[in-house]
């Protein structure tokens, strides 16, 4: 139905491209920011600005908290349709406590998994969380929201859409459409490695807009690509439940087969057990893995059948220095202490997974390739909002001359996923500082604002569009940018009036928080610039009633 | 420390490494010096290029092991590329100093 | 003869819901196999997911690049059903074999 295989590929980039680029901008853009979501975390709690710490003790510190914990009443409210008969509003059985921690935290997330009595499936578990400070076990409160990890994150890989894991799946299809973006992109664009340094922004709109997309498309080719590719692969699971259904018989076989391989029982005896010092197994861990020349940090801290004889406690180093996240685990029987097992080195199947996963998930200590990761993303951003523009560019005198609205639609929600999507972003902080810091559930409070800021963006951006049906430039593109500068700035200020960490002194002293302050001004400085640029660019001249955009003419 | 200024310099080696394979492309030569090139000084920039970003590979090489070293070397080249790219839009003439045996 | 607009429908269809039959019976396949020819688990599952990615990409762009569209049918939903039955086969081997 295509002249030719390069047609048919320009067709699947332009129109897949445009349809799901709008997905793959919030993926790329909260993607970008999630590289430092736990400093981002820290600039929205200010009660953990702290420096990181390491995984505290198990039995002064874990233990009191892991006993204290049991599911909320929404979990335990949305858990009921799967069980049969009454609904328990107390959970005994512990399945697991597991701790994580990585040399950015200064704090320490628990989870503890509760069997489920009565359940319709037999492995059903509800689950607890809590986040702790680790040098004293004093508990954060829930509703504050974690605007980093626990929002702009889930943000990039699900929308936080979590019904039906719809969010997932349509991050998912974006992600294949980066993929089939970035082959068929190849495909159309003939001067790669000649138009590798090109580009001409004293051109004509089109052009120096063509160059751009393909400037920031080619030069990150490998981090789009494995970006993508790799965040499909972390969730494949998700997307192909293959052994969970169809071949979920294997699946069982290969547990069973390994619990015994591995001497880790795979279900409860039934008899209680004491547990032993736990900080003595992490302590035999380390002297264990610093024999094998691989001494590290506890990273992951997990205890299996909790309270039950066959019991095991297993020990994880962090992969600060690696590309994978945690490995070298050291299991333990609970009740006793004796190593049960050490975990054999990766197959090489399992090395490839964990560089892939571990490559995407970045756990590592290294602040030039985090700072190079940003740079990818925001790049990735930049390449699929100049295909935006491009689209509109090229399509708007058209649609003008034939009175169709196509340009202007795409264009109101081309500004709407690139400034209204940053102006969100900022409006959530500014909403983290302004709100009462007492407001029960105040992250909901703060998401609400998030979503509502975007809204409005798509309202102004739609309000504002008519000019794009006239073949001329929409000037909310410019309004946005003045909103983005007056924001960012404004973050910045009720940090400092808020919590009195004044940015020269977090420079020296703290910094997660220097750092956001500085990325929030760097922001205002960008938006200044577009805005003052798109207005030069855009010289209004009233001609018998009818306004002109004389464009590039004027150029500042 | 060290490793910070290995770091460093692997940026450098690819800002540069990147400038010079630019410069041996002709229309980016007549960007900077307002003329193309003999095809020799090209393929000595050429030369140079590759020379410059195997330099940085093998400065990423002895900060990190393989695995993340590779990834620093690739994004730096990323980098770097974008660099040159903008140099060359807004001033084109900056990067007549990496070489500066070419009288323009 | 259908439109344009239907032709480009049947087209995107086939991509995206033929492609993900395709690369389902690929990782069914691919799982099965592997794990039958002595690989551990999950790293047959995680290989046979990662290689099955890549095929759909592959065969999702093939979807628009195909001179007819029935060809397309027929090789993704066809051929990945034709997978699927040989995971499923290949795990009654294996679960019968090991008299579980």
């Amino acid at each position: 139905m295509f002249q030719s295989f390069r047609l048919a590929m320009a067709w699947v980039h332009t129109w897949f491209g445009l349809v799901l680029g709008f997905v793959l901008m919030a993926a790329f853009f909260f993607g970008a920011l999630s590289v430092f979501d736990r400093e981002i975390d820290r600039w929205a709690i200010p009660s953990t600005r702290f420096a990181p710490q390491p995984m505290p003790s198990f039995d002064a510190i874990l233990r009191p908290a892991f006993e204290s914990m049991q599911p909320t009443p929404e979990a335990i409210a949305e858990m009921r349709p799967r069980v049969d008969g009454p609904m328990p509003q107390r959970f005994d059985t512990v399945e697991s406590w597991s701790a994580y921690t990585t040399h950015r935290d200064p704090v320490v997330a628990l989870y503890a998994g509760f069997d489920v009595p009565n359940a319709k499936d037999p492995e059903e578990a509800i689950w607890a969380y809590r986040t702790i400070d680790p040098r004293d076990g004093a508990a954060l409160p829930d509703d504050h929201l974690k605007i980093g990890s626990g929002f702009f994150y889930p943000m990039h890989y699900s929308l936080t859409l979590e019904w039906r894991s719809l969010g997932y799946w349509i991050v998912g299809l974006a992600a294949l459409t980066m993929l089939a973006a970035l082959v068929s992109g190849v495909v159309m664009h003939r001067k790669l490695f000649r138009e590798f340094f090109t580009f001409r922004p004293d051109k004509a709109a089109l052009r120096s807009v063509l160059d751009l997309h393909n400037l920031t498309g080619v030069v990150a080719l490998p981090f789009h690509f494995f970006f993508a590719f790799t965040g499909l692969v972390i969730f494949a699971g998700i997307y192909f439940p293959v052994g969970h259904t169809q071949l979920h018989g294997l699946h069982d076989l290969h547990e069973r087969l390994e619990a015994d391989e591995t001497g880790l029982p795979h279900e409860r005896a039934g008899t209680p057990a004491a547990l032993a010092s736990v900080d003595a197994m992490v302590e035999e861990a380390q002297r264990r893995w610093a024999a094998r020349g691989m001494a590290g940090d506890v990273g992951f801290l997990a205890l299996t059948h909790v309270g039950d004889a066959n019991g095991y406690v297993s020990v994880y180093r962090a992969g600060t220095d690696r590309i994978a996240l945690t490995g070298e685990g050291i299991h333990f029987k609970a009740a006793t202490g004796e190593v049960l097992r050490e975990d054999p080195p990766p197959t090489a199947v399992g090395r490839v997974s964990e560089f892939l996963t571990g490559l995407h998930l970045q756990h590592f200590r290294h602040w030039l390739l985090r700072g190079l990761y940003v740079l990818g993303g925001l790049a990735g951003c930049a390449c699929i909002a100049t295909g935006f523009v491009f689209f509109v560019e090229k399509r708007k005198r058209q649609h003008a001359k034939q009175g169709t609205q196509g340009a202007r639609v795409v264009d109101a929600l081309a500004v709407t996923t690139i400034t209204g999507m940053v102006l969100a972003a900022l409006s959530i902080l500014v909403a983290n500082r302004l709100l009462p810091g007492d407001l029960p559930a105040r992250g909901d409070w703060e998401q609400r604002v998030f979503w509502f800021a975007w809204l409005f963006a798509l309202i102004h951006a739609s309000w504002r569009s008519a000019p794009v049906a006239r073949g001329e430039r929409n000037p909310a593109w410019r309004e946005q940018c003045w909103a983005i500068a007056a924001l960012a700035v404004f973050a910045v200020l009720a940090n400092w009036i808020g919590t009195g960490d004044a940015l020269w002194r977090t420079f020296a002293t703290y910094w997660p928080v220097a750092g956001v302050d500085m990325a929030l001004l760097a922001t205002a400085a960008l938006a200044t610039f577009a805005a003052r640029r798109l207005k030069a660019d855009a010289v209004v001249i009233a001609t018998q009633g009818r306004t002109v955009a004389v464009p590039e003419a004027a150029h500042g | 420390m060290a490793d910070a200024v290995m770091l460093l310099g692997a940026l450098i080696a690819c800002v540069v490494g990147m400038g010079w394979l630019a410069l041996a492309m002709e229309p980016h030569a007549r960007q900077v010096w307002g003329r193309a090139l003999p095809t020799s000084r090209s393929t000595l920039l050429r030369t140079l290029g590759a020379f410059g970003l195997a330099l940085a590979l093998s400065l990423c090489l002895a900060v990190d092991h393989a695995s993340m070293a590779v990834l620093v070397w690739i994004m730096a080249l990323a980098l770097a590329a974008l660099l040159t790219a903008f140099t060359l839009a807004w001033c084109a003439r900056w990067l007549r100093v990496l070489a500066p045996w070419i009288v323009p | 003869m259908t439109t344009p607009r239907a032709q480009l429908a049947a087209r995107v269809a086939a991509a995206l819901l033929g492609g993900y039959v395709f690369a389902w019976g690929f990782i069914a396949a691919g799982m099965s196999l592997l794990f039958a020819a002595g690989m551990e688990f999950h790293d047959a599952e995680f290989l046979a997911s990662a290689l099955g990615l890549l095929a759909f990409l592959a065969v999702f762009l093939w979807a628009f690049a195909a001179r007819r569209v029935w060809l397309v049918w027929a090789a993704l939903a066809g051929g990945g059903a034709l997978l699927a039955v040989v995971g499923s086969f290949t795990q009654a081997a294996l679960l019968g074999g090991a008299g579980a």
